[in-house]
């Protein structure tokens, strides 16, 4: 069942290096300009709970299994469309805001491309 | 015109970096908050302390070189980084440390974190 669902909108032109270091770090669309170079802008469709250990975000057809969310990360989520998402395989947060999940590689985000995060 | 006053903002409980200095001026005279919800009150509280403008980061911008400080809820990774890397004081209300792909620009004499109302004061 999905719980959060939103569509890229732009992609900053750092994203790939992001991307790199298994980073992805997205924004809502009105985010200040600023934030846009490395950010994946979105516009929210469905934004009922943030993720939890558990839960797998979905980029296309890529699935990642959440591993550990930071304690920020619900308020990030569902204020701002603000998610940091590192495919590093913790299992505990480092630092506040950050999702955590599989350690695999992300894909290059594209205009178009559909975000979701699902619960079993 | 602005009658403007210094602030000194130290870092709160489990916090890192600063304390910073912030004195607004005509020109450089933007509270930016870059927070879920509007106006943070931090924000507000240096505002009403230095009389200068609080002003909500996502419903536009403003130039870095008008930013008294940005106040920032971030969780570690972005936003945490993008102020200091363009020289604007940073205050951030949780109490993160250095990390994130920006790390490198993250300096006490520009970032404070942890920061509560409680942590700004006269200067």
């Amino acid at each position: 069942m999905v719980v959060y669902s939103t569509t890229v909108t732009a992609v900053g032109e750092l994203v790939k290096d992001f991307r790199d270091q298994g980073i992805l770090v997205f924004f809502s669309e009105n985010a200040p300009l600023e934030l846009h170079e490395f950010s994946v802008l979105h516009k929210v469709e469905v934004s009922e709970r943030a993720p939890i250990p558990g839960d797998v975000i979905l980029i296309n057809d890529d699935e990642f299994k959440v591993l550990a969310v930071g304690s920020v990360v619900s308020d990030n989520l569902l204020n701002l469309g603000h998610l940091d998402l590192k495919a590093n395989g913790l299992t505990e947060a480092e630092l506040p805001g950050d999702t955590n999940v599989e350690a695999k590689s992300l894909p290059l985000i594209q205009v178009g491309d559909k975000i979701q995060i699902t619960k079993n | 015109m602005g009658n403007y006053k210094k602030v000194i903002i130290e870092a709160g409980k489990g916090g890192w970096g600063g304390p910073l200095e912030v004195l607004p001026t005509d020109k450089k005279k933007y509270i930016y908050s870059v927070t879920g919800g509007g106006i943070h009150p931090v924000a507000q509280a240096i505002a009403d302390a230095t009389g200068g403008e609080p002003f909500d980061g996502f419903k536009s911008s403003k130039p870095f070189d008008e930013i008294a400080v940005a106040v920032i809820d971030c969780g570690g990774t972005a936003r945490v980084g993008v102020y200091p890397m363009k020289k604007v004081l940073t205050v951030d209300i949780h109490a993160t440390s250095p990390a994130g792909p920006l790390a490198m620009f993250i300096t006490k004499d520009l970032f404070v974190s942890g920061v509560k109302p409680e942590n700004i004061r006269p200067a």
